[in-house]
């Protein structure tokens, strides 16, 4: 096992360099030309050049590319040919934001996901599962942003409960920074007012994010159990009298979730890449918003960074996933 | 039904509590006297002489200053750090004294030395706005004559001068300095202050928001109630709209037409629509293609459906040439191209295609739905004189980079401009000179005489002349037919009735100034 984790951690290395040479590539031989933009509209021949030496752009391009491999071994992620901040610092401030948005989302999609599909297993054609089909038909169907316009009107405009955008107050100082997940950083200083007040901004968005990923897991973990219901040894079991529970969450469980955690893990890298039209909904100042400003304007280095960052998060977390099959279901081999 | 009840109760009463936290921070708020401004745009950069764009220009404004301010509308340059100045005959010496109270956040003052670092720094690293100031003044123009007298020899004649100083801001050399680095303190500058304005920057979260506080004993006195303000940075414009709506925000700066729609009437909302120096044109290839023929540009020209593009347009009016109508210098008997398809056809006879048969293309900026339904208004008008046309929308960049020769130029090309300082200069140099061809202002546009005029117009110090010399301008590129001339857009704002104060100035209107305005 020790052995497999070990192996599986040096596979990230040409993993994220492969990523890295392929996004810089994708990155610097689009058309377009943001130097120019970024010099400004009454910038000479002179001003573009110099911009471009300045940000070693007129370098060969193997050149740049290792240039910037060095510089993020060294924690220099380059910086933004517009606003000439440091990537590095922007990850950090945008990052975390996400993350938050993202974790709580993909929490309440499993705490009420994995529960729900069994359900729906276990009193198959009854109405739990026919509740369960029609909850994640219309949460797979229905567009984030658009639930989240409806959830902003609902619960923020005409009944007042939630706050309508932002992860704060506007006029309160946040939490002091440790992770910069508002609500860590609120239980992390003893602070549970602001811990309250950081979750009321939480949970319009996270709710939105949550029902796509929440109606797969649903539905996933309801047709597995079922497989895993109609095998034998699930028989064997009840001819010998265990009682239902001790089934369902000492057996069937632990064999039924393996594919839903291979769902789980792809989500997570699918709503770290798709927060953009929610953060904008929320105004939530996410990744999602710094990465597509950066697209939109080519901005080479926060495009590099930002994909960068989402694979190495997302291969982590894949990472687990697999150490998670073993750690559930003790018939896995790792070689 | 009774545990249904309870759990409603409870799901209600939980999300109160929570909703009560914040409705509490807002009364909070109230008793600070903090205005918050609802805006798209971050401020990523406070380097005074490196950032760009109306978000920076609010943050500096507020936090730094200049030796004019803007005000009024017309704009006219009024005193600020100098309290005076007189201008030789030539129009090439200006002669400042400041302000003796003037001071910066660290309590020393506001030299005239400090002056002539700040525009020496503005000019070696040649960024933000330096271009406004890039060849009329060099390294050593200014001179520091005394403590509080500043002489700048202009290195050629320009009339704008000091339409143009509002937007260069000035530093404290100590602290910059102590802090140079080796990048001339660009790194220090670029998260830390070294201004004298009436507020300091008390909290930065990028991409979400900046607090502004009052500086206590700032050397300005007067101005409004003020005692800080929040740029919160929401990217959405209905959020914008209903953080007003809701008393969320004081001042929404980036709504729409629909915005502006939906808060008409509503309580204790003003709304702000004036005209501003922001011009749409569809500029033509007059250097490559079949627009390359004066003719034709007219043809079209006479037959674009001017009213169609202004239903589509929102708050806005039809431009008459290529200045805006309240600009100094702005003709008033210019003769405007209107929809008028006999004119229309009578030029396309004498053009080199008589009877169209012709396929040209059409470049805007993708997602900008505004451009995108123009283009269908020009598609449309085009039919009428058997040409189509392709639509091509791009992103940005990749206009940017169509625009640096006449061959790649599409032979339309869709073009937002808004001016930077009040005065004709601005949007006639930067759009008809040919020295800006190859950028996306101008990218082929070139007509000697223009260029010479247009040159002859900066360094006119006479009000009268320089007047006739931009009628001339106008005239000319007029009979040119370079471009489709489009809408110049309403500026769109919103804001609570309770702020006083607010004075609107066409020029970067939405880079708010917080000293006069107040909370009622």
């Amino acid at each position: 096992m020790l052995g497999y984790i070990l192996r599986r951690i040096l596979l990230l290395v040409p993993v994220l360099l492969g990523l890295s040479i392929l996004v810089f590539a994708i990155a610097r031989l689009l058309p377009g030309d943001p130097v120019t933009l970024a010099a400004g509209p009454n910038a000479t021949a002179a001003d573009v050049a110099s911009v471009a030496r300045e940000f070693g752009l007129d370098r060969p391009l193997p050149v740049q590319y290792w240039n910037y491999l060095t510089g993020v071994l060294r924690g220099d992620w380059g910086v933004s040919i517009f606003t000439r901040r440091p990537v590095a610092e922007d990850l950090k401030a945008y990052l975390p934001a996400t993350l938050e948005l993202v974790l709580a989302a993909m929490g309440l999609a499993i705490v009420i996901g994995i529960p729900a599909g069994l359900m729906a297993a276990v009193w198959r054609n009854k109405w739990p599962d026919f509740l369960s089909r029609a909850v994640s038909l219309g949460a797979i169907s229905m567009p984030r942003f658009f639930l989240g316009l409806v959830f902003q009107l609902l619960f923020a405009m005409w009944l007042g409960w939630l706050p309508l955008s932002g992860r704060f107050p506007l006029t309160e100082d946040p939490p002091p920074f440790l992770t910069g997940l508002l609500t860590v950083d609120a239980l992390a200083a003893g602070q549970f007012h602001a811990f309250g007040v950081a979750l009321s901004h939480l949970a319009l968005p996270a709710i939105a994010m949550c029902l796509s990923p929440l109606a797969t897991i649903m539905r996933m973990m309801r047709s597995s159990t079922i497989e895993v219901l109609q095998q034998d040894y699930v028989l064997t079991e009840r001819a010998l009298g265990l009682s239902q529970r001790l089934i369902l969450f000492k057996y069937v469980l632990k064999n039924a979730i393996s594919s839903t955690l291979t769902v789980i893990g792809l989500y997570v890298g699918w709503l770290l890449g798709g927060t953009v039209l929610v953060e904008t909904v929320f105004d939530w100042p996410g990744i999602g918003l710094y990465a597509t400003q950066a697209v939109l304007t080519q901005d080479f280095m926060p495009i590099i960074g930002v994909t960068l960052c989402i694979g190495a998060i997302f291969v982590t977390v894949n990472l687990v996933v697999d150490m998670l099959y073993g750690l559930l279901n003790p018939k896995v081999r790792y070689q | 039904m009774m545990l249904m009840t309870t759990r409603r109760g409870a799901m209600a009463g939980g999300a109160a509590v929570l909703a009560g936290l914040a409705v509490g921070h807002d009364v909070r708020a109230q008793g600070r006297r903090i205005l918050v401004i609802s805006s798209n745009q971050d401020i990523p950069n406070f380097d005074p002489h490196v950032a760009n764009g109306y978000s920076a220009a609010m943050a500096l404004r507020n936090t730094y200053d200049s030796l004019v301010r803007v005000e009024g509308n017309p704009p006219k340059p009024v005193p600020h750090l100098a309290q005076s100045w007189t201008v030789s005959d030539d129009g090439r010496e200006y002669i400042f004294k400041l302000d003796p109270l003037a001071k910066f956040h660290d309590g020393s003052p506001v030299t005239a030395e400090a002056v002539k670092y700040s525009f020496n720094r503005l000019l070696r690293l040649n960024r933000g706005n330096a271009w406004m100031i890039a060849g009329v003044v060099d390294l050593n123009s200014v001179e520091a004559v005394d403590a509080t007298t500043v002489r700048v020899k202009l290195a050629t004649p320009f009339v704008p001068f000091l339409s143009v100083l509002p937007w260069v801001w000035i530093v404290n050399p100590a602290q910059v300095e102590a802090n140079k680095g080796e990048d001339d303190g660009q790194n220090w500058l670029r998260s830390n202050l070294a201004g004298s304005g009436a507020f300091r920057l008390r909290r930065a979260e990028a991409g979400n928001l900046y607090e502004f506080e009052r500086v206590a004993d700032g050397w300005k006195k007067g101005g409004g109630n003020l005692t800080g303000a929040i740029w919160k940075i929401t990217r959405e414009t209905a959020t914008q709209r209903l953080m007003v709506q809701r008393g969320e925000a004081q001042i929404a700066v980036d709504l729409t037409s629909e915005d502006m729609d939906a808060l008409k009437d509503r309580p204790g909302v003003t709304l702000v629509l004036e005209p501003e120096y922001r011009t749409f044109s569809i500029k033509m290839n007059t250097r490559h293609g079949p627009l390359a023929d004066a003719n034709l540009r007219r043809a079209i020209a006479c037959a674009f459906n001017y009213q169609g593009m202004l239903d589509v347009a929102g708050y806005a009016e039809l431009m008459k040439g290529p200045l805006p109508d309240s600009i100094d210098g702005f003709d008033r008997d210019l003769p405007l191209y209107r929809t008028d398809m006999a004119r229309a056809k009578e030029y396309l006879a004498k053009s080199s295609t008589p009877n169209g048969g012709i396929k040209l293309t059409l470049a805007h900026v993708s997602g900008l739905e505004q451009q995108r339904r123009w283009a269908l208004v020009m598609l449309d008008s085009l039919r009428a004189l058997n040409i189509e046309l392709d639509i091509k929308p791009m992103i940005w960049p990749d206009m940017v980079s169509s625009a640096r020769s006449p061959e790649t130029t599409a032979d339309f090309f869709c073009v937002y401009q808004t001016a930077n300082y009040g005065d004709a200069d601005n949007l006639a140099f930067a759009g008809y000179h040919s020295s800006r061809n190859g950028g996306w202002q101008n990218p082929v546009y070139s007509n000697p005489e223009v260029d010479a005029v247009l040159t002859q117009a900066r360094g006119e110090t006479d009000p009268e002349k320089r007047r006739a010399l931009y009628v001339r301008f106008q005239r000319m590129v007029m009979d040119d037919s370079p471009d489709i001339f489009g809408v110049l857009e309403k500026r769109k704002m919103a804001m609570r009735t309770n702020v006083k104060g607010f004075v609107f100035t066409p020029v970067a209107s939405n880079a708010i100034e917080l000293f006069p305005l107040s909370l009622g």
